[in-house]
């Protein structure tokens, strides 16, 4: 249950499309006063919340848009965090490059991945996913040439452009921003072209896709192959916040959280993945501080959030904006459908 | 060209122990209304969803407008110009009425402009427009499918399956669950539907409804074909008399 499912009367799009813009303009605010505050610890915490906001938005194309629930995310988030610590210390430093050959790579591996888990549907496709991830990271985690269980750590600084580097916590906060930005763009976009409302129609009611002469496997596997190579690219900056990659990142602890900030956030929104990152991310970091239980506090946020706002916070949102808006308005916007 | 577009020959399926279709064959000439009937678990829908490549034959073969079409999937069979409805509305039914359609009518733009705003592919638009119109749906684009009346559902049905241009449309109980009125339109539509570009074949439970607008009519029970004709001839036979209509007038043979 999308909120892109409802193309035609647009009032929710528009009231989606604010509160995307909402987000962005607080980060920019923001990332203003941490660095006038020299806030280093907010802003790197912010950094992560971004980091793991690209790999929700990579679940909530599969889960949200597409249909697929991917218990594995974190294999593809984890990959490009080797391949992106694994570059930057051997080879280059550009952070273009980094990014680059860790969205082709993913992409690959994503393509292997799907090749073998959309063959499968429902629950199956959950749990070969799940099992994908699993044996990756058990490998990963006994190879030695990988750093094993401790991982691979004094990954160096990225260059972004001569005097900019992912060291400055300002600049790589607003550097992990625009990318967001890019890939929250980038797949809105997708959501208003013919190949967007396929996945979206996948999601209703696959069956009937086959029907109007849709090859919906191929429309599955290009999707997922877009979600892993996200959810790559988003891992590959995580060495650059912290120096570090370790065999967790392709644990189910973190497909597991991706999940939960999607669907706290809101499921098939786009941008309540990137809320619900934030704010998971901020919670998880504060109450931590508190206590060693935070992840039992998180959970029951989370079983809160399913019970009272099974839309998610986003989900329950949009809509109530949508009728004050409405109301102050006495009209209903009306997107011009077909031209 | 061939006059017949459709031609199922020895035609089998079997679910288990169960022989759904049992070698039937016929042929569906261009431009007409064929229609298939029979008493509950005939085997129409089996035949149907073999033909519609729902479904893979046993033994036999479709041949499609001068193709042998026989194990196609659906995508195949929609690409060949045969697109199909469900009994069962099946539908977009937490999308509108109008995505529903833009979504079927996709198919004409053959991948063009997948990658650009759906307003960018003219062809399916002018097509969903024109759908709108001739389904009396217009005022309704908005609305959910979901949310439109059981008659509304059934036009929409009908107005999927023939979104993507085809040059044959099965039309699987089309009035399944109608009011009368709702019934004659849509008698009056489908007749109106047939031309030289499209033929139909039609599964129908309304023998009424089969008799006026058929050109053509295939009685099948127990998975077999027990006879075809005209729907005069049809009627008048014997055979057919006792396995269906005699059910109705209540000497029906064991």
């Amino acid at each position: 249950m999308g909120e892109f499912s409802r193309p035609a009367s647009s009032k929710q799009i528009n009231s989606l499309r604010l509160l995307a813009v909402l987000f962005f303009a607080i980060s920019c605010v923001f990332a203003f006063i941490a660095t006038v505050v020299e806030d280093v610890f907010f802003l790197r915490l912010a950094t992560e919340a971004m980091i793991f906001g690209g790999l929700a938005l990579s679940v909530d194309l599969l889960l949200g848009i597409t249909g697929l629930l991917p218990l594995g995310q974190a294999l593809f988030f984890g990959f490009g965090a080797y391949a992106a610590a694994l570059i930057l210390k051997n080879w280059t430093v550009s952070i273009w490059l980094v990014l680059l050959a860790c969205m082709l790579s993913s992409a690959l591996v994503g393509l292997v991945a799907g090749l073998i888990a959309i063959r499968s549907k429902g629950v199956y496709f959950a749990l070969i996913s799940f099992g994908l991830a699993q044996v990756v990271s058990k490998i990963v985690f006994n190879t030695v040439e990988l750093g094993a269980s401790d991982g691979i750590i004094g990954v160096p600084n990225a260059q972004i452009l001569p005097g900019l580097s992912s060291g400055q916590p300002t600049v790589f906060f607003l550097f992990a921003l625009m990318f967001i930005a890019l890939v929250y763009s980038l797949l809105n976009y997708l959501m208003k072209t013919p190949y967007g409302r396929q996945l979206i129609a996948i999601k209703a009611n696959e069956h009937r896709v086959a029907f109007l002469g849709f090859n919906t496997w191929r429309f599955k596997l290009s999707a997922f192959v877009l979600a892993a190579s996200i959810a790559g690219t988003s891992g590959a900056l995580y060495p650059m916040l912290r120096g570090f990659v370790s065999p967790e990142l392709m644990f189910f602890q973190v497909s597991g959280n991706a999940i939960i900030n999607v669907i706290v956030g809101g499921t098939g929104t786009l941008i309540g993945p990137l809320y619900g990152s934030a704010l998971l991310t901020g919670l998880r970091s504060v109450v931590g501080s508190f206590t060693p239980h935070h992840q039992l506090v998180i959970g029951v946020l989370f079983m809160i959030v399913v019970i009272l706002f099974p839309r998610g916070i986003i989900g329950y949102l949009a809509p109530m904006l949508d009728r004050r808006c409405q109301k102050g308005q006495g009209t209903v916007q009306q997107e011009a459908r077909g031209g | 060209m061939d006059k017949a577009i459709l031609k199922v020959e020895e035609l089998s399926v079997r679910f288990g122990a169960l022989t759904a279709v049992k070698r039937v064959g016929f042929e569906a000439q261009r431009g007409h209304i064929t229609s298939v009937i029979g008493p509950n678990g005939a085997g129409k829908s089996s035949l149907f969803n073999l033909i519609s490549g729902a479904i893979r034959p046993m033994e036999g073969r479709v041949l499609f407008d001068g193709r042998d079409t026989t194990g196609f999937n659906a995508v195949q069979m929609v690409s060949a110009g045969l697109s199909r409805s469900f009994q069962i509305t099946n539908l977009f039914f937490e999308l509108s009425v109008h995505e529903n359609l833009r979504l079927a009518a996709q198919f004409i733009e053959h991948g063009r402009g997948l990658f650009l705003p759906t307003q960018r592919s003219r062809l399916a638009n002018n097509r969903v427009d024109e759908l709108l119109e001739r389904f009396a749906l217009r005022s309704r684009a908005d609305e959910l499918a979901g949310y439109l009346s059981h008659g509304e559902q059934r036009r929409l049905e009908i107005a999927t399956a023939l979104a993507c241009n085809p040059k044959m449309l099965l039309l699987d109980e089309p009035t399944q669950g109608m009011s009368l009125t709702d019934t004659q339109e849509t008698e009056a539509l489908i007749k109106e539907l047939a031309s030289d570009d499209l033929s139909i074949l039609l599964v129908e439970h309304d023998v009424e409804l089969v008799m006026n607008i058929s050109d053509h009519v295939v009685v099948m029970h127990q998975g077999e074909k027990l006879a075809e004709g005209t729907p005069l001839e049809v009627r008048a036979n014997p055979q057919v008399q006792a396995a269906y209509f005699g059910e109705v007038r209540g000497h029906a043979h064991a």
